[in-house]
């Protein structure tokens, strides 16, 4: 019988000035690529695979939105660790 | 660098139609200045500025104004330029040999040759190929293809599936310039590729062997030389490989000093190499076009999320 799946969900807010442009989600789909669990990231009713840069693309990540990751895997937490540092740092825009 | 006559007849014996009327055994000589000259003044009895590590050249004018000296005029101007040590003398427009310019040629041990080309026309492709026979060269492994106007050097471990890739790239009616080691040779800005001569427009197919490729697809699968673009390296497929995501800005390297962009393509199971290096190589033709879709559609986004961050 498989354990359940571990789920953790986390807010985010976009800091940078130029938001999740092609660069930043370029970092964010580099950093989840290396997690085995599903990382998805989005708003109420709207989500997309944090693996995904067109996805990442579409999510209208500007200055000041807020994005809600939910990551679900036995190493989500440290998934979460690393995808917490992109965003506080401002994915090393500014 | 100094270059032999023996290798500039080797490398441009064809493209010249060059051929040896004396001097077989003295191709050994080097010449040291790698331009022509063209003899005139000299003949006229004017040494004091003589280019005499240059081959001479004898065109129209030359022979023209040889023929309206006396012979004894004629013998000792010509002994005069013999004496200087050149490196060779050439007979342009398949001029049959003055018999006292042969008769000195030996006497100074000095090769004579001769062309069928106009002096013009072989002084232009006879300058370009002491320039390509000294300008910067180097021999890497990686297969060499021309798809659309652009040069795409492939390069990968072994067993990646390069020429796989070639091959299937060919099937597309591009065309194949070197499989597996490929020849470099830097030609002013840039670099042109071809494949050594022994192994030209042959490939090896694992498991299939060795292959004449336009025997099997035809000439227009082939091309003797080609610019070199962008360098596209295959790599296993790693997850955690630090690829190119968004091709904004492609890594570069350097070839013959110069700076190349470079693409690393993982390759899984499954995946149509083939079709990831056309598209890469037709997305670098749409830059040179002044088209770079990844910058663009990222200038839009950028432009997006600012307007939405002003609300």
């Amino acid at each position: 019988m498989m354990a359940d799946k571990k789920t953790i969900l986390r807010e985010f807010k976009v800091l940078n000035k130029f938001g999740i442009h092609a660069r930043p989600a370029a970092l964010l789909v580099k950093a989840a690529s290396k997690f085995s669990c599903e990382i998805f990231i989005g708003r109420a009713g709207e989500e997309v695979s944090a693996k995904s840069i067109m996805g990442l693309l579409t999510m209208e990540g500007h200055q000041g939105s807020r994005l809600v990751v939910r990551a679900i895997g036995e190493d989500a937490e440290a998934a979460l660790v690393e995808i917490a540092e992109l965003f506080e740092k401002k994915f090393f825009e500014e | 660098m100094a270059i032999t006559l023996k290798e500039l007849l080797d490398a441009g014996a064809e493209r010249l139609s060059l051929e040896l009327i004396w001097g077989e055994g003295r191709l050994d000589r080097e010449i040291e200045e790698k331009a022509l000259n063209r003899p005139g003044l000299a003949l006229t009895g004017f040494f004091q500025y003589f280019a005499q590590r240059r081959l001479q050249v004898f065109g129209l004018a030359e022979f023209t104004y040889l023929k309206s000296l006396s012979s004894e005029d004629r013998v000792a101007r010509l002994r005069e330029m013999f004496e200087k040590k050149v490196p060779g003398v050439i007979i342009s427009r398949n001029r049959n040999p003055l018999p006292e310019l042969r008769a000195l040629a030996e006497e100074y041990e000095t090769p004579l040759l001769r062309s069928a080309m106009i002096t013009s026309h072989f002084i232009n492709e006879c300058t370009l190929i002491l320039e390509e026979l000294t300008a910067p060269h180097d021999r890497v492994q990686g297969t060499m293809l021309e798809i659309m106007g652009i040069g795409v050097l492939l390069q990968g471990q072994a067993g990646i599936g390069k020429s796989e890739t070639a091959l299937s790239l060919i099937g597309r009616g591009y065309s194949l310039v070197a499989d597996d080691v490929t020849e470099m040779v830097r030609t002013g800005g840039r670099v042109m590729a071809f494949a050594h001569e022994m192994t030209r427009y042959h490939m090896e197919i694992r498991g299939v062997g060795i292959v004449h490729v336009p025997s099997l697809y035809g000439v227009s699968a082939i091309r003797r030389d080609a610019m070199l673009d962008i360098v596209i390296n295959l790599h296993p497929y790693k997850n955690d490989a630090d690829e190119e995501r968004t091709g904004i800005q492609p890594d570069e390297i350097e070839v013959l000093g110069l700076k190349f962009p470079y693409y690393s393509l993982p390759v899984s199971p499954g995946r149509d190499m083939a079709n990831i290096v056309e598209a890469t190589a037709l997305n670098y033709k749409l830059k040179l076009l002044g088209h770079d879709a990844a910058k663009e559609l990222d200038e839009k986004i950028i432009g997006r999320f600012l307007r939405k961050a002003a609300k």
